[in-house]
Parts: C-alpha cells; sequence; structure tokens
C-alpha cells in the first residue's frame, strides 16, 4: 500500500483504520486502539499528563501521572503531611498490580471443594454474597488487612448488620506495640516520633528506616536529623543488621528478647547516677519498689543482653545528657514472649528523657477526625486460633476475605486451610490469586487502589488530624481486540455493600467519602478552604486529603506510670525438634524491603528490588554470621535445612559478618506454590512464616514470631545466588580507604580525611612490596 | 530578552548525594526503574551480572561482628567534564553537551560497548536482549522516554525528559527556573533527601551550596574525570572513621 503523507496522517487519525495502518507497520494494535481519539477518557489532551493525588495502601499520599487513562508514574504527593513528596521501594510497584497480567479478570466459583474454579457473572456473584451473608446470620466473618477510616468504618457497619465481625490479620501484627504504648502513655494510637527535633535517638528492633510503621514518613526525619544544624546521634538495639541498625552510629546487638532488660539497665545507669532532672526520675520510678532497679546494673546484665556494660554506659550518658532524646521500638523487640515487657520498658525510657510532648520527644495525636477509626493492627494470634477453631468447629458460615493471605501468613501449626474447609462459603476478594483463594468458593476480582474511592486516617499521624482521601485515577485497561475491560473488578465495600442493602444505610464508598468531606466543609477549619462545598471536595480532591495543624493532641510527660519491671520476664524461646542434629539458630523473620510481609510479591519489580543488605532479589536467603557459617563449612549459596518442631524449609545461605552468631535471619514474602501467586512469585523461595513455632506473647497473646529456634543442617548442593554485587575475593589488594565512601569524623574535612586515606595507603603499599 | 535557547545553555546540571543520609532504602532505585521503562533484571540476568540499574545502591561492609557496619552510596552516571566514555566511541553515540550532562543517543549506537569498557564507574548498561514487557504491563510505560532495543547501550539521563520539560515550560512563561523545580526521579522519590538535583551555574542552588561543603568529594577523583555528581562524605561520629571494607 502506497500512501502520501497527508492520506496516511487522515487514516491514522480514524481509530481502528489507524490501527490497521499501523498494525501493518509493525506497531502492536492494541497500543493505538488504546490511544484512538474517538474512544478516550474525556478528560484526555492528547500528549499531555495529568496528575491526580490520590492515598496508596500503606498510608502514603501519592501523585500519579496519567496519560490517556493510563497511569505512568507514582510519586509522593508533596503536599501530603506524612511523607511530603517522598516514597518508598514499593510505592511504584502499585503500577504494576493494576496492569498485572494474572490479575483475576472476573468472579470465579468453585461449585464445590476441591473442584476447579469456573468464571461466573457479577450478577451471578452479588446473588451469591447477597445469599450467603443472609444466610450466615449471627455467624458472618469478614477479615481483612489492618485498615482504618473509610474501610474501616463501612467494613464494620457490614459486619454489624449481620452480628457478624472484622478481623484484621497482620503476618507480623503489632499489637504488642499498640498494647505498651496504651501502658506507658493510656494513648490509643501510636504517637508521633519528633526524630527531627531529637539530638538524641534510642531504638529496639523496629526496622523503622526499611519497614516498621511508616519508613518514609520516619525517613524524611532521618534526613533533618543527619542534616540539620546538629548532626543527631542514634544508637539502635537489634540482632541483626538491618537497615535502621546500618544507618545507627552505634549498634547495640542485643540478643533476642533481651531488649527491655537493656532498656532498663539504660534506666538503671540514668537513676543511679541522676543524670537526668529528679522530676523525671521520681515518674518512671513512682511504682518501682525500692533497690529493684539496681537488679539492672549493666554489669549484672550484660552477659545475658548481649551489650557490654561499656557500652550500655555510654548509652544511658549519650541518652540523658544530649538531648532532646527520643526513644521507641517494636518488631522484634515485641515479637517474643516477653514482648509486652520489652516495649513498656522501652516506652519508659522517655518519661526519664523528659521529652514527652516537646520538640524531638512523643508527641501524641489526636483522634480521627469525623470519628474516622484512626488506629487498627492485627488481631492477636490467641485471638485468631480461637476463631479459627470456630470455623473448624463449622460455627462460621461465611467467611469474607480481602487483602490477606491467612494460609501464607499464619504458622502451619493452626492449618488455616483445614479451617476455611470446614466454612460452608468462603469469598475471597483478591487481585491475583493466593495461598488461600485455593480454599474459597467464590473469587472476586478487587480493584486496585488506583482504581478505588477511601479515605484514610494514617496512623502513625504527625501530631494533628490528617484524614487522606482516594480517588480513582484511571480508566479501566481493555483488550486491544475485544475492546472490553481487561479486568472487572470491583470496590471490595462497594460489593458488600449492594449485597447488604437496606442493612446498611451507606449507599457506597464514594457517597461516604462526599458526605464525611462535606462534613468537614462544615467544620469550618483546616488545610482547605473554600466558598461551597463542591469547590472544598475539589480542594480535598486536588490536595489528595485533608489536615489541621491546629488540632493537636495535648500531650505531657504523666506524673507516673506503673512500673516498667512489673512483668520483668526473660524471653521463652520454642523447643527443638531433637530428631535432628545440627547447629541451633533463633530464627528472626523480618519484612522484605520491597515484596514487605508478601503482599508486593506477584509484582516483577518488587521481586527484582535487591536487599540492600544481601542485594539478593527474586530469592529466599537465610542470613548467618559470617564466621559461624564458616564454622559450620557453610558458604554463601549453599542449601541448608532450618527445622522447627513446626516444619522444614530449605533455603540458600548468606553469610555476612552483620548478625549475632546464633541467629539466622530470613526474610519474609516468598514461598508461594507452583500456579499461586501469579507468574513472577509462583514457586519461588520459602515461605518462613509457616515454620514459625506458636508461642506467644505472655500478656497480649500475639505470636512471638522472633521466638522460634531452629536446628539448622546442610542440605547438600549449592547455587548461585541472584544478587547485585560483585565478588571482591579477585581483589588482590583493597583499594584506598575512601573508596568509594568516604568517612570522615565529625568536623573533618574531606580533603583531609583523604590525605590521611592516601599516606595510609601508600604506606600500606609500600610494607606490601 | 532571554532566548530559550540562551536559558538552555545556561545550565549545567549536577547532582550532590549526601552519603551521610542515605539508608539505602532503594527507593530511588524504583523510582528511576519506572521512569526511565528500565528493562526487567530478571532471576537470570541476576545470575549472569548484567543487571540493569541507572541508578544502584553499593553496600559496603566494615569490620567484624560485633564491631561492624553495612555503608552504603548511590551510584550512578557521574556525567563527567572529562568523560572516559566519550572518545572512545566511534559514532558519537555518547557526546558532553552544554549543559554539563553526558549523552546518549540510542538511535546513533551501534553497540561497539566501548564506552561500557572505559567508564570507571560501571554505570553503562548494554541491552544484550531486547526488552520485553508482558502486554497488560506495557499500559504503564513513560511515553516520554524510548525504549531501548537490543544491541545498544544505555545510562542514566539525569531525567533529561523532566529537564526538557521544565525548561520549556519555564521558557514558555517566559521567567526563569526555580531552584528544585526540576526533579529527577530518584531525587524526588529519596525520603532523607540524600539525593540533591540542580543545576550547578546557579550559586544559590542547593547543589551548588553542598559542592561547596567541607565533606564534599567525587568518586574516584584521581581518575580526573571532573563528575557532575558530588558526594558528601559520611560522617563517623563513633571515632572509627577509618576502617577496612571487604
Amino acid at each position: 500500500m502506497k500512501l502520501s503523507r497527508r492520506e496516511f496522517m487522515t487514516l491514522a487519525g480514524g481509530s481502528t483504520a489507524g490501527a490497521v495502518i499501523f498494525t501493518a507497520c509493525g506497531v502492536p494494535a492494541d497500543e493505538l486502539l488504546v490511544e484512538a481519539p474517538l474512544d478516550l477518557p474525556e478528560d484526555l489532551v492528547n500528549g499531555i499528563d495529568s496528575w491526580f493525588a490520590t492515598t496508596d495502601d500503606s498510608g502514603l499520599g501519592v501523585i500519579v501521572r496519567v496519560m490517556e487513562g493510563r497511569a505512568k508514574k507514582i510519586a509522593g504527593n508533596p503536599d501530603y503531611p506524612i511523607n511530603l513528596g517522598k516514597q518508598a521501594a514499593h510505592t511504584d510497584t502499585a503500577l504494576q498490580a493494576l496492569y498485572h497480567p494474572d490479575r483475576v479478570e472476573g468472579p470465579m466459583l468453585r461449585r464445590a471443594k476441591g473442584q476447579p474454579l469456573t468464571p461466573i457473572s457479577w450478577d451471578d456473584a452479588n446473588g451469591l454474597l447477597e445469599q450467603w451473608m443472609s444466610d450466615a446470620e449471627g455467624n458472618l466473618a469478614i477479615v481483612t488487612n489492618p485498615v482504618r477510616g473509610a474501610d474501616a468504618k463501612i467494613a464494620r457497619d457490614v459486619a454489624s448488620a449481620y452480628a457478624g465481625r472484622l478481623v484484621f490479620f497482620d503476618p507480623l501484627e503489632q499489637g504488642v506495640l499498640h498494647s505498651a504504648i496504651k501502658t506507658v502513655f493510656d494513648q490509643n494510637r501510636v504517637p508521633e516520633f519528633d526524630i527531627a527535633g531529637a539530638h538524641t535517638v534510642l531504638s529496639f528492633g523496629a526496622d523503622w528506616l526499611g519497614t516498621w510503621l511508616s519508613p518514609v514518613r520516619y525517613g524524611t526525619k532521618y534526613g533533618d536529623f543527619r542534616g540539620g544544624d546538629h548532626r543527631g546521634f542514634m544508637m539502635h538495639a537489634e540482632s541483626r543488621m538491618s537497615l535502621t541498625a546500618a544507618a545507627a552510629d552505634r549498634w547495640l546487638t542485643v540478643n533476642p528478647g533481651y531488649e527491655g532488660d537493656l532498656a532498663i539497665s539504660i534506666a538503671s545507669v540514668i537513676v543511679k547516677d541522676q543524670l537526668v532532672p529528679e522530676n523525671n526520675i521520681s515518674a518512671y520510678t513512682a511504682n518501682i519498689p525500692e533497690g529493684e532497679l539496681e537488679k539492672w546494673a549493666p554489669e549484672s546484665v550484660a552477659d545475658r543482653v548481649g551489650v557490654s556494660a561499656e557500652l550500655i554506659k555510654e548509652a544511658a550518658h549519650k541518652f540523658a545528657e544530649d538531648g532532646p532524646s527520643i526513644a521507641f521500638g517494636g518488631g522484634s523487640a515485641g515479637a517474643q514472649t516477653n514482648g509486652a515487657f520489652n516495649l513498656t520498658a522501652i516506652y519508659a525510657l522517655n518519661i526519664l528523657a523528659g521529652t514527652i510532648g516537646k520538640k524531638g520527644g512523643v508527641q501524641f495525636n489526636p483522634a480521627g477526625a469525623q470519628g474516622l477509626p484512626d488506629s487498627a493492627t492485627g488481631a492477636s494470634f490467641e485471638t485468631w486460633e480461637n476463631e479459627l477453631s470456630h470455623w473448624r468447629a463449622g460455627n462460621v458460615k461465611t467467611v469474607i476475605t480481602r487483602g490477606v493471605d491467612l494460609v501464607h501468613g499464619l504458622p502451619r501449626s493452626v492449618d488455616v486451610g483445614g479451617a476455611l474447609d470446614k466454612v460452608d462459603n468462603v469469598v475471597a476478594f483478591t487481585g491475583v490469586l493466593d495461598e488461600s483463594s485455593e480454599h474459597a468458593n467464590l473469587i472476586l476480582p478487587e480493584n486496585s487502589y488506583l482504581e478505588d474511592w477511601g479515605l484514610d486516617v494514617p496512623e502513625p499521624a504527625p501530631g494533628y488530624e490528617v484524614v487522606g482521601l482516594r480517588q480513582p485515577v484511571v480508566n479501566a485497561p481493555l483488550d486491544g481486540e475485544t475492546r472490553a475491560r481487561l479486568y472487572d473488578s470491583r470496590n471490595f465495600l462497594d460489593t458488600l455493600l449492594l449485597a447488604a442493602g437496606s442493612r446498611v444505610s451507606v449507599g457506597s464508598v464514594k457517597e461516604f467519602v462526599e458526605d464525611t468531606v462535606a462534613d468537614l466543609y462544615a467544620a469550618g477549619r483546616g488545610s482547605v478552604t473554600a466558598g461551597d462545598s463542591r469547590l472544598f471536595m475539589n480542594g480535598v480532591l486536588q490536595r489528595g486529603g485533608w489536615w489541621d495543624v491546629g488540632a493537636s493532641a495535648a500531650t505531657g510527660t504523666p506524673s507516673s506510670i506503673p512500673s516498667p519491671l512489673a512483668n520483668a520476664a526473660g524471653p521463652g524461646m520454642s523447643e527443638l525438634d531433637d530428631r535432628v542434629e545440627g547447629h541451633v539458630f533463633t530464627i528472626v523473620p523480618f519484612a522484605h524491603q520491597s515484596l514487605l510481609d508478601g503482599r508486593n510479591a506477584s509484582t516483577p519489580w518488587a521481586q527484582a528490588t535487591p536487599d540492600p543488605i544481601t542485594t539478593v532479589a527474586w530469592a529466599t536467603w537465610a542470613e548467618i554470621n559470617f564466621d559461624k557459617a564458616e564454622e559450620m563449612g557453610i558458604s554463601e549459596g549453599q542449601w541448608i535445612k532450618v527445622r522447627t518442631t513446626a516444619g522444614e524449609i530449605t533455603v540458600q545461605a548468606y553469610p555476612h559478618p552483620g548478625i549475632s552468631p546464633n541467629l539466622i535471619a530470613i526474610p519474609v514474602g516468598q514461598g508461594h506454590k507452583e500456579g499461586i501467586g501469579g507468574r513472577y512469585a509462583e514457586d519461588r523461595g520459602e515461605n518462613v512464616l509457616n515454620i514459625l513455632v506458636d508461642k506467644k506473647e505472655s500478656e497480649t497473646g500475639a505470636l512471638a514470631w522472633a521466638a522460634t529456634r531452629a536446628v539448622v543442617t546442610k542440605a547438600g548442593g549449592s547455587k548461585e545466588l541472584p544478587k547485585f554485587e560483585g565478588d571482591a575475593r579477585a581483589i588482590i589488594r583493597p583499594a584506598e580507604h575512601g573508596v568509594p565512601i568516604l568517612i570522615v569524623e565529625p568536623g573533618q574535612s574531606a580533603h583531609d580525611a583523604q590525605e590521611h586515606n592516601h599516606e595510609l595507603h601508600l604506606r600500606f603499599i609500600s610494607n606490601d612490596e | 530578552m532571554v532566548t530559550a535557547a540562551e536559558r538552555v545553555s545556561s545550565h549545567k546540571w549536577g547532582m550532590a548525594v549526601d552519603v551521610d543520609r542515605c539508608t539505602g532504602c532503594q527507593a530511588c532505585v524504583m523510582a528511576c526503574q519506572t521512569e526511565n521503562n528500565i528493562p526487567l533484571s530478571t532471576e537470570d540476568i541476576y545470575r549472569q551480572k548484567r543487571t540493569f540499574a541507572w541508578i544502584r545502591i553499593e553496600r559496603y561492609w566494615y569490620g567484624d561482628f560485633p564491631n561492624v557496619k553495612a555503608r552504603f552510596i548511590p551510584i550512578m552516571c557521574q556525567h563527567c567534564e572529562n568523560a572516559p566514555c566519550e572518545p572512545v566511541c566511534p559514532v558519537f553515540a555518547t557526546y558532553h553537551n552544554t549543559e554539563g550532562m553526558n549523552v546518549q543517543i540510542y538511535n546513533r549506537c551501534v553497540g561497539t560497548r566501548y564506552c561500557g569498557a572505559g567508564c570507571p564507574y560501571n554505570v553503562r548498561f548494554f541491552n544484550y536482549w531486547e526488552p520485553v514487557w508482558p502486554s497488560t504491563l506495557r499500559n504503564q510505560l513513560n511515553p516520554d522516554v524510548t525504549i531501548r532495543s537490543r544491541g545498544i547501550m544505555e545510562k542514566c539521563s539525569f531525567c533529561v525528559q523532566r529537564i526538557r520539560r521544565g525548561v520549556r515550560e519555564a521558557a514558555q512563561e517566559d521567567r526563569d527556573l526555580v531552584d528544585g523545580e526540576i526533579q529527577t526521579a530518584c531525587t524526588d522519590a529519596c525520603p532523607t533527601n540524600a539525593l540533591v538535583f540542580g543545576d550547578f551555574n546557579d550559586d544559590n542552588s542547593r547543589v551548588s551550596i553542598m559542592s561547596h561543603d567541607d565533606r564534599k568529594y567525587t568518586h574516584l577523583d584521581s581518575l580526573n574525570t571532573e563528575p557532575n555528581v558530588v558526594y558528601l562524605a559520611q560522617i563517623d561520629a563513633t571515632g572509627g572513621a577509618i576502617g577496612e571494607h571487604e
């Protein structure tokens, strides 16, 4: 076919004809069909992008670049108080979750347990859901990831309408943290930690620069902490080298479960040497029996804690004398049988610091605006054991899950799959099929957050009221040939509301959002001002939310706190499988930097992002101390068996120097079976959560997920790990100091450090030769 | 009146990296991958050591347990003024432009890989394969950035598409650019503001100010490549400033 340029442009402008022309030229048809001007979103201007503000599912404010109805980039929302325009490594993975090639395309029904899934229409699916929810009056369970704001409010309303219950699930639950905060501060929400304003930060267990709570928020604070007028000093107590431990000026290699003892020992030095004002000491010691604190003198606890007496004293003096200081913790420090004791002791240090409600200290957060649920944490493991026993006994007729993979996330010992199989109707809202979906009768494709309405009350909040707004920012992608939606997904809550009908007063999530925003407008305060409610709504949409910096909570140092020593106890580690012989380790499971707890495992970007410490991608590895590995004859890439009384996994070893010799650290997130989790996650790695022993935190009943011991043996064979870093063994002579990372002492210039390094290097070379 | 062309040539783009703030979180790496349509590094590619990362985080160990530290440094194309990669290109596919940037012309590249061999920073990447995305994932590709085909070199462009847009918009509005107005994807993402992008010709820009910091150094400065990426040294407040790395 021979065309003039003018004829070509005329044809190309006509949608289908244009596609044909370009197909002939080798350009894929679907690209042009989607871009064809006859069928474009109404907000399209060719070649011009639009940025929409919304809130992601990790509580960050984001802006999404949209061209021709398709999302191209996600970035932090510069206005949003939580992340101030910044983002996490996993933020962009939502694009791949949205356009995932293995996304569930439409509703599917399993007519009997063990039968394959067959596609059904949304009308039929809605009918079944309505029927199954009605049948489950009084015995309905709705299970979601911990959600706040509109999601929590509506899900709870729906559950209540059927006299059912809403249960949250979080594989690495934070219930112990909330309990400790309640004990020490009498607060129901996680407070704001003013890291930026502090001169000294003392943290325990929580990888707050990596994956704990809101690492992007804490990262922005950390940048200011390092780069302000006064470079802060940071100490971090954790048994493995996390990102936070790596960032610390002083890494305290505490033994797992002894974080509380370390915190109290630090306090004992501060009290004994009277390093802080008397008022702070009296508030801290008000309920501690006379002489009791002395039992935690550094010399007495150093051996069991794993930190030398000198370092404990140094930490105490630094914390007390270079204020404002702040102490906080969580993560593995709370995931012990004595987790509540550990965290209570840690947070009580803030009483000694006297910085509660002050710059550089702990700031309390006000309750959520308009009564929106403002805090969420996964139900305790004990609660889950009870819940599953109800399922197993046939007391629960219908279970609806969303955003959780119970089979993947709970220890194998509780047999979630078996419990799900005893429930008549299991409905799973999901994007990509997961392990739990295998036990579901009805699979319903759920929207990505980029396609949904919603309101979030972020936690942790910045010390004042914030409501994040979520809005649909993309059009559903279309199939290039059939023009049908590639994924016929729906909003989880809208689907429940449709099934609930008049039982729930809320009509839709969008309606709830609009009503709540109208209430905010009526309140006449906050970050958006407008002449009428419609303009106000536009303002909230444009800014990605609403906040009121004046709406803070009253914060003050309590005159006394319960004794941090009241429930002092050592950690109770799991028993060992005595049928096998090998080296004994304590397992430290940790959230993966981009896969997190596994929720992003289906996306190739998250899989391909190298772990910061090991640089490994696409795999599960086991971090083991370099010297210990050498002693055991284990080298990098060798397969090792990690056996607990609950089961066994086989993973590749990654020896490095940043972990205690008695620990083995394994990332969470992989281990999906063949055909599960999408093409990028299936049949990949191992799931360490499944082999955890069901030890519980003694006060809260939470899963002590860092209290499992294992026997480690060589499994035979090895394979090169897929990792980013090179192999330094080929280097005969070390590079000059300062290459590539130049390190200076405080006040030293780069030039002086380089001169010094060069001199050392010349000396080294001459000696060598 | 200053013309748009004059405004363009008046810039010298560069980056400052405060290593003391970097936590190694990989947010920059992921943001760059998305913005620049970087081919996916599969498991096999990792094993072959042909991973694509226009910006990467290098991790170095210092010391032994328990007195050990993991330190991170982001490495990207240093956009050298005396770039070893430029003179070796037989087809002038890589050259230095008037704005301080080392630029790669993809459709001129014939894939000799001389530039990759010449670069001391290992920041150039060769497309051994045609990049492939499943059809649905192509929805997300950035239309501003060419997808590089098999057989050519690619590297950090300082998000030139963002620079062009920012300069163009400022010119259209007949105003000067404001420092911070143009952000690369990595600097935009960095939670701790360890990465800062800007114009070295603007004395008041953050990168200019940082480039005069006492802690400023350049990567492999003995090679005299005169990078347009400067680093601020990491501070060790515990007195162990000098340590071995493995």
